[in-house]
């Protein structure tokens, strides 16, 4: 039974690294811009496919489709805010529906290029089975999970060290103050939005290593993403990790101790249990500063 | 001599015109999940529909099969309304649908609207049970269930796991197949997973350490057994085989993933390459690789046997005067004919009692043969055999 629960509970950790990896560029522009991007996952997924672009194209690793992942969904970051700082009244709610609009568009025009077909890597090392002690992964998922806390890492460092990072959580605390201040809002916004992008594009060559990618898939990771942001608190990128690891941890041991029948519920339970106990998720900043 | 090339010429211009004018049109709907998550089943479903027609206008010079297709989007209420909307273009009937939820929606607004609707897409059994008059298909579970539950008794398994997805026609099949098994005297165990789900290491896990099964038994979709067979590679359980369902023994998945699939059974209709002996066998093959450039796979093999004999009965339906008063279901069910994936009838709830499928193996250079029932295959089964 300890053999059991113990690669659950690993599994349920690389699971989250997982999670938080897709989550993290939505809950930076949640917290900071205030916009909840409904195209998220497609951004992600569009990364994927580039991965999957450059494996097949060019029998690479598909890690090495990085620099490319990075372009497009940094890309299509920008083109997301561009569309969106047009919007005059109501922005929060008006995005909503602009960025779902934008994530059907995305999803037919991956359908209409790459087909219906379910794709993920061939790569060997990639798959490769991978032990440590009674812990049993594919070797990709142990370099995702650290990518995912060295980008948890990054995004902290960032938000709080860096210039521009202030900046993002300036005008997420305060737009007209922040103005005053000399900062640009606009720019700082574009920077917040470019960052989701080179995020995203993290993902979605981890999600091209370690699953199955198919068009229809974005949806459910903006949902995912979404739920996970909610969890962790708006505001709070390390909460995104703990939230993410939690939600995986308790899927993961539904399955083992109970039944993977269950499993998404499991996760959707944990949501509403916690949002019931913390109103703003488990990190989440009870009052606005500034 | 010019004088009668031309007129040559120009009787045999008059003759095509004459022929193509009075070939009578029947417009038939097409509803098929072309986006959403059965896109890949749709779109596979269309080009057999499309080759359909196309061999039938060619062999049919009086009747003429004009396709109307909408997508449902993989959604029930989608699928609903494109059959609601094919019912005011003035379709004679409707073919497609995917997934028996789906399907179900379909057939509902078909069945309202008096429409004929045909499908493979709806193997489920309780579609049969709403009392649709107008419902026909040409597959149904059971011919599934027989297969995998005939391969896993003739292995001799003494226990088996099943992971299954929780859609409602690969968990009858899960089912069905558990009835069968436990009757034979083998520990089944089940585990049912909901179609999101990507990390199958628990499942896996709890197979290895607690139930410790001789084999496999996957009743789900092509996503699934990717990451099913991956946990498994990590994982390592003590089995003797992993066994699939439907989209599994498939060229596409062996070209795909080569190294997943080695060795791994699928129910199947055809070995791969296939091989057709019949004249319609080879001449669907030539059609398909003229009009997409690549060998059939069998969801274009089921969408064209279910066209084909629904063409068909609106060529005899109209010829007996019959088509415009409602005569469509009762010449479908006077369907009694071999076809493609074996003979085709249909009994009183428009269900085919004749579906049966076979057992393949992804074997070495990308083959997939047929290796149960024993009269049908020509290559042993590998046994005990698995991807890693």
């Amino acid at each position: 039974m300890s053999a059991l629960i113990l690669q659950s509970l690993y599994s349920g950790l690389l699971t989250g690294g997982y999670y938080a990896l897709i989550a993290l560029g939505l809950a930076l522009v949640f917290s900071t811009v205030k916009i909840i991007n409904l195209a998220h996952g497609e951004m992600v997924l569009l990364a994927a496919y580039m991965a999957y672009v450059m494996e097949n194209s060019f029998a690479t690793n598909p890690v090495v489709a990085m620099p490319l992942a990075l372009v497009i969904a940094s890309l299509i970051a920008v083109i997301i805010y561009f569309l969106i700082s047009r919007i005059k009244k109501h922005r929060e709610l008006n995005s909503l529906i602009l960025t779902y609009g934008i994530g059907i568009i995305l999803t037919n025009a991956i359908l209409i290029t790459w087909s219906a077909d379910i794709h993920s890597t061939s790569n060997e090392a990639m798959q490769k089975p991978i032990t440590i002690g009674p812990f049993s992964s594919m070797t990709s998922e142990l370099i995702f999970l650290g990518v995912s806390m060295l980008m948890v890492a990054a995004l902290w460092w960032w938000l709080t060290r860096s210039w521009y990072g202030r900046a993002v959580r300036a005008v997420s605390s305060n737009r007209d103050a922040a103005k005053l201040m000399g900062i640009n809002p606009q720019n700082t916004e574009l920077v917040a939005f470019i960052v989701a992008g080179i995020l995203a594009s993290f993902a979605g060559v981890a999600l091209y290593c370690t699953g199955v990618i198919q068009p229809s898939l974005g949806t459910a990771l903006t949902t995912k993403a979404f739920i996970i942001t909610v969890l962790a608190g708006i505001g709070s990128i390390p909460g995104v990790l703990i939230g993410s690891v939690l939600i995986g941890v308790a899927e993961s041991l539904t399955v083992t101790l109970y039944s993977s029948a269950i499993q998404e519920l499991t996760g959707m339970v944990l949501f509403l249990l916690v949002l019931f106990v913390l109103p703003n998720g488990l990190f989440g900043q009870t009052r606005r500063r500034g | 001599m010019k004088l009668f090339r031309n007129s040559l010429c120009l009787t045999t211009s008059l003759l095509l015109t004459f022929s193509s004018v009075h070939a009578k049109e029947f417009l038939v709907g097409v509803e098929l999940p072309l986006s959403g998550s059965y896109a890949r089943a749709g779109k596979g479903n269309l080009e057999g529909i499309t080759i359909a027609a196309e061999m039938f206008n060619k062999h049919n010079p009086k009747h003429k099969i004009k396709l109307v297709t909408i997508d449902d989007e993989s959604s029930p209420a989608k699928a609903q309304a494109a059959v609601e909307k094919l019912a005011g273009q003035g379709v004679v009937a409707v073919t497609g649908g995917y997934s028996t939820t789906v399907t179900g929606a379909g057939a509902t607004a078909a069945n309202k609207a008096g429409l004929v609707y045909m499908t493979h897409g709806a193997p489920g059994k309780d579609i049969l049970e709403r009392g649709f008059k107008t419902f026909f298909r040409i597959n149904n579970t059971e011919g599934y269930t027989t297969a995998i539950s005939g391969l896993l008794g003739d292995m001799g398994v003494k226990s088996v796991s099943i992971v299954t997805s929780s859609l409602q026609a690969t968990a009858e099949v899960a089912n069905d197949v558990k009835k069968d098994m436990a009757a034979k005297g083998v520990k089944v165990t089940v585990h049912t997973f909901d179609p999101g789900t990507a990390d199958f290491k628990s499942i896996i896990n709890k197979i290895k350490l607690q139930d410790r099964s001789e084999a496999i038994f996957m009743s789900a979709l092509e996503n699934d057994y990717v990451g099913i067979i991956r946990a498994a590679k990590v994982l390592k359980p003590n089995i003797k085989a992993l066994v699939g369902l439907w989209s599994l023994a498939t060229p596409k998945m062996a070209t795909d993933f080569p190294d997943l699939m080695i060795n791994v059974f699928g129910t199947a209709m055809l070995p791969y390459p296939a091989e057709f002996k019949t004249q319609e066998g080879k001449e669907f093959v030539e059609t398909c690789k003229r009009l997409y450039n690549k060998p059939p796979d069998y969801l274009a093999q089921l969408g064209y046997v279910q066209a084909q004999v629904l063409f068909e009965a609106i060529r005899l339906a109209d010829e007996k005067g019959t088509l415009t008063k409602g005569g469509l279901p009762a010449e479908l069910r006077k369907t009694n004919r071999d076809t493609l994936i074996g003979h085709v009838s249909f009994d009183k709830n428009g269900d085919n009692p004749n579906f049966q499928q076979w057992i393949g193996q992804h074997q070495a250079g990308g083959k997939i043969p047929l290796v149960w029932p024993k009269d049908r295959s020509n290559v042993n089964m590998k046994y005990p055999a698995l991807p890693w």
